[in-house]
């Protein structure tokens, strides 16, 4: 029997460019005893290049929608991506803070008959393994032990600050993602740039490409020099696409060779579930064919 | 280029205020900000402190020129650093807000699309990939369900943004 529900928030990046992180997410949850109901009709976040940089109320707004539609079911919404969730915490924050601006965002809803009450929190699907099911829970939930396989964690910068309103691990000094990895079985190499960001969000990427590709390649760097890691673990898609991507731009401009397989949590903890690679690893940059046969053979 | 204080706007702080960069005045330009910004190590850094003096002394044309603001990568790390509780990140959010209001051509695209589809990439897209996977083909969101778009674009017509800007939507 299930004894948590959640309603599963997909967001934009997952379900358009990698669903089988949707699909690992489906799959490993309810096996662990979360329930994931869908948040039927829900919308951008909206991401903070969006409505947020130019029409505070619009973003507040789209927050509500979509924390409304998780009212509505009588739950809490489950996320994983970092940036979903730092908007969706931070505009819910605002909302139930401001009473001027939740009347305002509700007039706004009004119109779609809707209603944000502040009823339904928001979580990150770090926070729910963590501390709703429990690393115990997940070692005992798995066939497949990653023993002897070395795996970077990497905790996303939106699901640690800022810590007063959204925190739930060690905001300078995250262990939480760590400790769910070591639950499978495999060990988690510390190196210098550890608690670095991946420098993938926001506009940097984009305005600044020579200095944003070097700021991520001396985080990459540092994994390469300090630890024999056989692949990075990330729970944030703007994460994993990021390392994925810069990875195969530099190992193209001849800057070494950056081949570290990247996966979010559960795509990892779907495999040591058994299930098949095919419906829940199956899209990636960075080739994952070998660890994932290393790791199924284990 | 000296800077001409005589052409200094008071104004400029209250607007960045209202926008939400509430707590502006507490900041005391010690740089804790920009200190570990991934955005402060660009050519053109991003340098929220600057950026702060800058509306402190009121640099209106200074401040709409300064699309380093755009480059934050939105990690939060100068709020939760910041000893003042300033929240740096939302004075950049503010300063956003500010300049397109101020110059419309700093309206992400974003929003059309958004206003569109309901997303920022074509989730309705992969109904292949997405089979293949053993997924529902479009996935549960607005994008299935046409009715519901149509109740989140009029939820957004009430905003300002998009009365005010209506060819960028589609609208009026």
């Amino acid at each position: 029997m299930p004894v948590f529900k959640y309603g599963f928030f997909l967001g934009c990046n997952i379900p358009a460019i990698r669903p089988d992180v949707e699909q690992a997410i489906r799959k490993t949850m309810p096996k662990l005893g979360v329930e994931l109901v869908d948040v039927k009709g829900s919308a951008c976040c909206p991401a903070f290049g969006t409505y947020p940089s130019a029409d505070e109320y619009a973003a507040l707004a789209i927050n509500a929608w979509n924390i409304s539609i998780a009212e509505e079911i009588g739950v809490d919404i489950m996320v994983e991506c970092g940036s979903c969730y730092s908007s969706l915490k931070l505009g819910r924050d605002c909302l139930l803070r401001d009473e001027e601006k939740r009347k305002k965002v509700n007039e706004m809803l009004k119109v779609a008959g809707k209603k944000f009450e502040g009823k339904s929190d928001v979580r990150h699907i770090i926070d729910v393994l963590y501390n709703d099911v429990g690393t115990e829970k997940i070692s005992r939930s798995i066939n497949i032990k990653l023993d002897g396989i070395k795996v970077i964690a990497h905790s996303p910068c939106h699901m640690l600050r800022p810590s007063n309103v959204l925190g739930f691990d060690n905001p300078e000094r995250p262990y939480m993602l760590r400790e769910l990895i070591e639950a499978l079985g495999a060990e988690v190499p510390r190196y210098s740039r550890e608690f670095q960001c991946c420098g993938g969000a926001g506009g940097f990427k984009r305005r600044a490409h020579i200095e944003a590709v070097e700021y991520t390649k001396k985080k990459l760097d540092a994994i390469k020099e300090e630890t024999d890691a056989d692949l990075i673990v990330v729970s944030c898609i703007t994460c994993l696409l990021h390392f994925d991507e810069i990875q195969k731009e530099l190992t193209e401009k001849g800057k070494g060779n950056y081949s570290i397989p990247v996966f979010d949590y559960n795509q990892l903890l779907a495999l040591c579930m058994g299930f098949d690679p095919k419906e829940v690893a199956a899209i990636s940059i960075i080739p994952r064919d070998e660890i994932i046969e290393r790791i199924i053979k284990s | 280029m000296a800077i001409d204080l005589t052409k200094a706007d008071r104004t400029l702080v209250n607007e960045i205020i209202e926008l939400g960069g509430e707590d502006i005045l507490k900041c005391f330009q010690c740089g804790t900000c920009v200190a570990d910004c991934p955005a402060a190590t660009a050519e053109m850094p991003l340098r929220i402190k600057k950026l702060i003096h800058m509306i402190h002394l009121g640099l209106r044309d200074e401040l709409l020129e300064e699309d380093s603001v755009w480059m934050c990568v939105t990690c939060t790390a100068c709020e939760e650093r910041c000893p003042r509780g300033v929240k740096p990140f939302e004075v950049c959010l503010a300063i956003r807000r500010w300049q397109a209001k101020e110059d419309p051509t700093y309206i992400p695209p974003a929003l059309g699309e958004i206003f569109k589809t309901g997303h920022t990439q074509n989730v309705a897209n992969v109904p292949e990939l997405r089979k293949s996977l053993g997924l529902e083909e479009v996935p549960p969101t607005v994008a299935k369900f046409p009715e519901l778009l149509k109740k989140f674009q009029e939820m957004l017509k009430c905003s300002k943004i998009v009365q005010e800007y209506g060819f960028m939507f589609g609208v009026g």
